[in-house]
């Protein structure tokens, strides 16, 4: 399974991942960043990878301000006025390209979850441990964190990757 | 001619079909699924020429999707648009049927390249 060894040997491609998502999903320039994500409201999608030959769980975590996730909704569906629920599908499909190449990167044959997002009308605690990589576009910040301590509950699964239908660990 | 995109985010179909534009294929049909499940379905109701899937959906995944669609007798070019573009799922991809897979975050460069030889621009 992967460990925070493995994470800190893989910083820079995840920060390239991080930089490659926001220039498909907002054709924005973004660059590397280190400062702090804004206060107020946030929004965040979370994803699991499951080794099942330790049973262990990697987790990955994208964070952001409200604000720019109402951009990225906005501009990843061409709508002026994004819903709640827009935003969380943009937020968690973000999630999902984030969870599916750090899946290819780090652990190919694991199984990868379906996406979970949030939105929260205050700061949500970002990740402790792993390594946490951020980016500034559109002069707003955000994280990509990839943690081996993050909990996979709550998470439902695609239907086969379980023996069951969709199901929640 | 029509195209299928199945992709479980309303955000990233809407991505799909702007991506096919910039990529020199426009005037095209598109038709959207949330799921493999549905996408099935509206493979016969439909009659799309190509299919566009995400792999790892609710209710039924991409690669579910297309072995079905190939076990009916179905020959429809179907290409996985996908977060994971690891060499393992590329080679399962091509051992089901498929065109390709292009990985998330693409570009229309990307597009181009593996649609091409199926999409008239």
């Amino acid at each position: 399974m992967t460990t925070i060894d493995d994470l800190e040997l893989a910083r820079e491609d995840l920060e390239s991942l991080l930089l490659d998502m926001l220039a498909s999903v907002l054709a924005e320039d973004a660059a590397t960043a280190w400062d702090d994500l804004p206060q107020g409201p946030q929004s965040t999608a979370r994803v699991a990878i499951h080794d099942g030959s330790d049973d262990r769980y990697l987790g990955v975590v994208v964070r952001l301000g409200l604000p720019l996730a109402r951009v990225l909704a906005s501009r990843m569906m061409s709508i002026a006025d994004p819903s709640g629920d827009d935003v969380l599908d943009a937020v968690g499909e973000l999630g999902n390209i984030a969870g599916g190449n750090v899946k290819s990167l780090l652990c190919q044959h694991a199984r990868l979850s379906l996406p979970a997002a949030e939105l929260s009308e205050g700061q949500i605690e970002g990740v402790s441990d792993g390594v946490q990589v951020r980016a500034v576009v559109l002069g707003q910040v955000i994280e990509l964190a990839v943690s081996p301590t993050i909990t996979s509950d709550g998470l439902l699964w695609p239907p086969d990757a379980m023996t069951d239908t969709t199901e929640t660990l | 001619m029509k195209i299928l995109v199945a992709d479980d985010s309303k955000a990233m179909r809407m991505i799909v079909t702007r991506t096919l534009r910039q990529a020199g294929f426009s005037g095209h049909d598109v038709v959207e699924a949330e799921n493999g499940k549905e996408a099935l379905s509206m493979v016969s109701s439909e009659s799309p020429d190509l299919i566009l899937s995400d792999w790892n959906m609710p209710e039924m995944t991409g690669i579910e999707f297309l072995k079905a669609l190939r076990a009916s007798g179905s020959a429809i070019p179907f290409c996985f648009v996908t977060s994971e573009g690891s060499d393992e799922m590329r080679a399962q991809a091509e051992k089901a049927g498929a065109l390709g897979l292009i990985a998330k975050p693409f570009t229309p460069e990307m597009f181009a390249d593996m649609l091409s030889p199926v999409v008239p621009a």
